[in-house]
């Protein structure tokens, strides 16, 4: 990450302390013609950054109020609503959710969340040292007749037990990971 | 009751359904050719009408009636939200229905667009469902390329866009106004109503929010007509004026301790023995059962004694819970502690409250942070009292919040603990001997606003 | 005409009139309590603080039928027939839940707090509250962030009311402020480089509920019980917002805009909002000097008009140059006073100053760029008087021609308005007596040298730049040593009795058409000349 002052970018100026990539911006833009109004590209254009930068940094709010005619806090606003954008740090390569709603904790959710922690030596929220991997504990994933669950990437991984959690754990030492 | 044949589910045995080839080979899309050739938009809303559809993401409002909340001479353009937000605890049947049945979605999509006229359908797709997304958008693609999507719809003058928005992990973004917000780039807040979506919804346009499930219905609405759909489920009580009854068919998400938890179709009006014992495989382990949430967790608790409810639109409320909901049945057995499960509930209310008005933000907090207490062993009797008083007075129903997540938030706690007061009442006294009697205020466990 | 009915209280509407169930009630005598509703902003309902019962009364019958939940007063019209019941037990405990709900997590500050005594959380709470707290108990105090120069934010004290929030997307349209988080993790903030930094910014405070925006200007100053409240009109510019100037002791505090419907409505630019520290600077002009060969001499104020008169007295011809700083009335009587010595006496409008361009907002309230409050009056008075408006850029040009044996230029200005290059224009005139509250190079080189009054000095009139007339009193005294230019002229003039602005403004309205609308006093929200003016 850059050291300058966020805020102070010149815009539209394609300096190194830019962070929104050519790519992401056309991306971005592609999504314009979809709506009558440029705000309503605001959660594709934070997906779009947080795909491929794992985190929104708040350079790339500066940049993506810039591309939608909008103010940074109006952004912002909207981002930290939802506690899926992370911003300070990028989270791990893998982001494994562990759902904690009533269907998945009447099936042992909880143990599976213990597991993973003390396994992990990480707290939902928290990202292992080597930036392989988040947990975080998720609200009713929509799996219910597959509890306990847990979303990682786009992998629903179901019925759970410690013996699974051991394995994917296992999976994402492997180069090619899970 | 003669064996129910599924309508909903019906497709999805066969596993490649979801590609349109397998769709159309068993005549999908052919209900959707007959209509945008041969009928006008008010005849569709007439047959949808007639039906009695009511909405199946929650509220149970006659979807027929909604649409004819659009303004007749606006010059629009009229937009349509497909609510496919799902997030209600122990609901998952939109899932199943996007991940299995895309097309089944869209045909009903398309046609529930048609009748409202509108020209652009978002559909708002919650981001844990990457395998919907997947079949949903490869459907979608796939209907552009043969002619159900774009302009000019099959030959007729009817034209419309499908766009896929996804959400960020809020259950606020499921509410009606909460979407249309959240959809506009916004943090998900309600608005308040009047105005209501159809007068002035996203963009400002009139807007038609439905449901996966409610669309899915108006496909074979169209297809095989009202009187067949009202054949289905329990008619009004004709002394009861207000009764608007529960037609159709219906998909019942069975989940917790039950051996055989899945999507279940069959007609409204099933009881909960029924859907466990007939389904679901009765009590997992065999156990004995001791409650069930009856539609999603907003929806409050029934004892084990009262699974005779009917799960219907107005069954659950002569058991004093909030209604069907999402008809997402929850079991739970007697190894559970109702603390647990009140905390569990409380914790997500809290942790999905919007924020935005004062009742509910702060009661939802409060009631967890007083239950946290009572499982931490520092409750008092006391706190019953007063979480029933949250439970009373919160809610959009007595008027005191802007939308109903607060009544979801409410039912819970008072079923939880005036069906099971007893249960909680013993835990207190056993948890906190020196301090259950108190009126005092106590410490609270942690800074309650952490800094 | 639409009836409307408050707790069995039957009040008219305006047949064509849009209000909600808080201003219905208002006009009923009726407070119905609220945070986030504000008339200038859009309605939210989000508070809760205003839930009331309503429902409408048969014409016919006479029956009432409410509906059976609560709703927001706020979001609530009121048309011919809506009953409102603000005042049963379910009304009344529903404010308890909600003045409870937000005392739950709210810090321990009142003691200091700068909003206690004007806090709308403390003021329902002894009116609305519950007796005791039911809620756990763990005090904590405020954290602090600074969200720009001017404005402070104690974070926790917030009610989330978003005021602050919408003024800043919907009348300054520039969304510097935004609600971060979900739930009770919510707080207000701003982006960071983005500072609050608008030219209405101070508003936010005005519109906050509770003590959680903060004044940096005001910030522990002073304690509001000992504050004095006095009507006034803001110096700053044409616009002329109505204004209460805070004051204890003659020193003021902080100016805050009045609502005004005609003016400002609810809103006051930074510029004016901080626009008095002049009026304490420790190098006001305070002393009456007489220029005399080489020393400067003190004059006594009694003694003065005196002096001054028998001067005057004894000069042909005069120049009177009146600043649009000067009141009308003030205006008036030196330009009566010159003319009655010399009756061809030029009168010349005094510098006006202009800086950029005006700035309107989305709700049409606007900064001008003029920077003086009363040209308008200023120039009507020159007017009605001599027929003929100089102005001090042509009568400037004038004294290289001919240039008459006195002149008296009446300032009043905020700060620097000329340089060395235009007092040396005065050189040639023998009497020169230069009114003015800084010293400035014209007022080194004067014959006599007066201090003025700053405008929470005045007593009097000022028009805007659209013909509103606003009256005022003197909100504090001026320092020892400097004469109210009303008093001094009124004195010249050897009327009897002491200086009533609000007579002068008579006198003037029937004397000058342009004025003759004010012929009785303009009431608080002072009135149009152009539109009331009487036809003659």
């Amino acid at each position: 990450m850059s050291s300058s002052e966020p805020g102070t970018t010149v815009p539209g100026s394609n300096g190194p302390d830019r962070v929104l990539t050519a790519e992401m911006v056309a991306e971005i833009e592609s999504h314009f013609d979809r709506y009558p109004s440029r705000q309503a590209v605001t959660l594709p254009a934070l997906h779009i950054v947080q795909e491929r930068l794992r985190h929104v940094p708040l350079q790339a709010v500066v940049e993506i109020a810039e591309l939608l005619d909008l103010k940074p806090a109006d952004i912002q606003d909207t981002l930290t609503f939802y506690g899926f954008f992370k911003q300070d740090q990028p989270h791990g390569e893998t982001r494994a959710w562990v759902c904690r709603s009533i269907s998945c904790a009447l099936l042992g959710a909880d143990q599976i969340r213990k597991h993973l922690s003390e396994r992990t030596g990480l707290k939902p929220g928290e990202t292992t040292a080597d930036g392989k991997l988040t947990i975080e504990a998720a609200e009713c994933l929509g799996a219910c007749e597959f509890a306990p669950c847990m979303l990682a990437g786009t992998t629903l991984y179901k019925r759970l037990t410690t013996d699974q959690v051991d394995e994917f754990l296992e999976s994402l030492e492997q180069p090619h990971g899970a | 009751m003669p064996d129910f044949e599924p309508v909903l589910l019906a497709g999805i045995t066969n596993p490649d359904n979801h590609a349109i080839d397998v769709y159309e080979a068993t005549g999908g899309y052919q209900t959707l050719r007959r209509i945008v050739q041969q009928s006008t938009p008010t005849e569709v809303v007439e047959i949808v009408k007639a039906s009695h559809l009511r909405g199946r993401g929650g509220a149970g409002f006659p979807t027929g009636l909604k649409w004819t909340f659009l303004p007749d001479d606006h010059p629009g353009p009229i937009y349509f939200c497909l609510n496919a937000d799902e997030s209600e605890p122990g609901t998952f049947n939109n899932r199943i229905l996007m991940e299995q049945d895309p097309h089944q979605v869209l045909e009903g999509l398309i046609l529930s667009c048609f009748a409202t006229q509108a020209r652009t359908a978002y559909c708002y797709l919650r981001y844990e469902y990457p395998l919907a997304l997947e079949r949903l958008q490869r459907a979608v693609d796939d209907c552009y390329e043969r002619g159900y999507l774009g302009h000019n719809i099959l030959g007729s003058d009817y034209s419309l866009d499908v766009v896929m928005h996804r959400g960020a992990a809020a259950y606020i973004c499921g509410e009606e106004t909460g979407l249309i917000e959240s959809l506009e780039g916004k943090r998900a807040w309600p608005r308040i109503k009047p105005p209501f979506p159809a007068v002035s919804g996203v963009f400002g346009k009139p807007t038609v929010v439905n449901n996966i499930e409610t669309v899915a219905c108006v496909k074979h609405i169209c297809e095989r007509g009202s009187d067949w759909f009202k054949s289905m489920g329990v008619d009004p009580d004709p002394d009861n004026p207000r009764d608007l009854g529960s037609h159709g068919p219906k998909l019942y998400c069975l989940s917790g301790h039950v051996e055989r938890p899945g999507c279940y179709e069959a007609p409204l009006g099933i009881t909960v023995n029924e859907l466990i014992e007939e389904h679901g495989g009765g009590i997992a382990g065999g156990r004995q059962p001791k409650a069930a949430i009856p539609g999603g967790i907003s929806m409050g608790l029934l004892r084990a004694d009262e699974f005779d409810c009917p799960l219907d639109f107005a069954g659950p409320g002569t058991y004093q819970c909030l209604g069907l909901g999402t008809a997402a049945v929850v079991v739970m057995d007697k190894t559970v502690s109702m603390v647990d499960f009140l905390h569990n509930s409380c914790q997500f209310f809290a942790h999905e409250s919007c924020g935005q008005c004062t009742p509910c933000r702060e009661g939802t907090s409060w009631a967890l942070r007083m239950v946290e207490r009572i499982r931490a062993g520092k409750g008092r009797l006391h706190d019953l009292e007063l979480l029933l008083e949250i439970g009373n007075s919160i809610g959009i129903m007595p008027g005191t919040t802007i939308c109903g997540l607060a009544d979801g938030a409410a039912w819970p706690i008072k079923n939880a603990i005036t069906k099971f007061r007893d249960e909680f009442e013993t835990y207190i006294r056993e948890t906190n001997p020196t301090g259950f009697d108190t009126r005092d205020p106590v410490p609270a466990l942690e800074t309650i606003q952490l800094h | 005409m639409p009836t409307v009915i408050v707790n069995d209280v039957e009040i008219e509407i305006g047949p064509d009139e849009q209000i909600n169930g808080i201003q219905a009630a208002k006009r009923a005598g009726v407070e119905i309590p609220h945070y986030c509703w504000h008339p200038g902003l859009s309605v939210v309902a989000s508070c809760r603080m205003c839930l009331v019962e309503t429902g409408r009364k048969d014409p016919e019958s006479g029956d009432v039928s409410l509906v059976p939940k609560l709703v927001p007063a706020c979001q609530t019209p009121a048309t011919d027939g809506t009953v409102f019941v603000t005042d049963s037990q379910k009304v009344m405990d529903a404010r308890a839940m909600v003045e409870e709900d937000l005392l739950i997590r709210h810090p321990i500050d009142c003691p200091i707090c700068d909003k206690a005594g004007e806090c709308t959380l403390q003021d329902y709470h002894f009116q609305h509250g519950r007796e005791e707290r039911r809620a756990d108990i763990n005090p904590f105090t405020s954290r602090r962030r600074s969200l720009g120069d001017t404005v402070t934010l104690f974070v926790d004290r917030c009610v989330m009311c978003t005021r602050c929030v919408r003024f800043c997307r919907e009348v300054t349209e520039t969304s510097e402020l935004m609600v971060t988080n979900r739930g009770t993790d919510e707080e207000i903030d701003v982006f960071p480089g983005f500072p609050l930094d608008n030219k209405m910014s101070g508003n936010v405070v005005d519109l906050c509920p509770v003590g959680a925006l903060g004044d940096k200007d005001f910030l522990y100053q002073q304690r509001v019980w000992f504050i004095n409240k006095r009507s006034h009109v803001c110096a700053g510019c044409s616009t002329g917002c109505s204004i209460d100037i805070e004051e204890n002791q003659d020193q003021i505090y902080r100016l805050k805009p009045r609502d005004n419907p005609h003016v400002n409505h609810w809103w006051m630019c930074d510029e004016g909002r901080y626009g008095w520290k002049h009026i304490h600077r420790a190098d006001r002009h305070v002393q009456a000097y007489r220029q005399d060969q080489l020393d400067p001499v003190a004059l006594d104020g009694t003694t003065l008009a005196e002096e001054l008169d028998q001067q005057l007295s004894s000069t042909a011809t005069i120049a009177a140059v009146l600043s649009p700083h000067l009141t009308v009335e003030e205006a008036y009587l030196l330009a009566t006073y010159v003319r009655s010595k010399d009756p061809a006496a030029t009168l010349v409008l005094g510098h006006v100053p202009v800086q950029g361009e005006n700035e309107t907002y989305a709700s049409g309230f606007t900064i001008r760029a003029e920077k003086c409050p009363n040209r308008r009056g200023v120039e009507e008075v020159i007017a009605g008087i001599a027929g003929e408006v100089i102005t001090w850029e042509s009568f400037l040009e004038s004294l290289s021609d001919s240039s008459p044996e006195a002149v008296w230029i009446a300032g009043g200005y905020k700060s620097d308005w000329h340089d060395d290059s235009v007092a040396q224009r005065f050189d040639s005139i023998p009497l020169r007596i230069v009114q003015d509250t800084f010293t400035s190079p014209l007022s080194r080189a004067a014959t006599y040298s007066l201090p003025a009054t700053a405008f929470a000095e005045q007593a009097g009139s000022f028009v805007n730049h659209e013909d509103h007339i606003q009256s005022f009193e003197q909100a504090i005294r001026p320092p020892a040593g400097v004469i109210p230019a009303g008093q001094l002229y009124w004195r010249l003039l050897d009327r009897t009795g002491l200086y009533q602005s609000q007579l002068v403004l008579a006198e003037i309205a029937r004397a000058i058409p342009y004025f003759n609308a004010a012929t009785e006093p303009p009431g608080e929200l002072g009135i149009n000349l152009k539109l009331n003016h009487l036809a003659s």
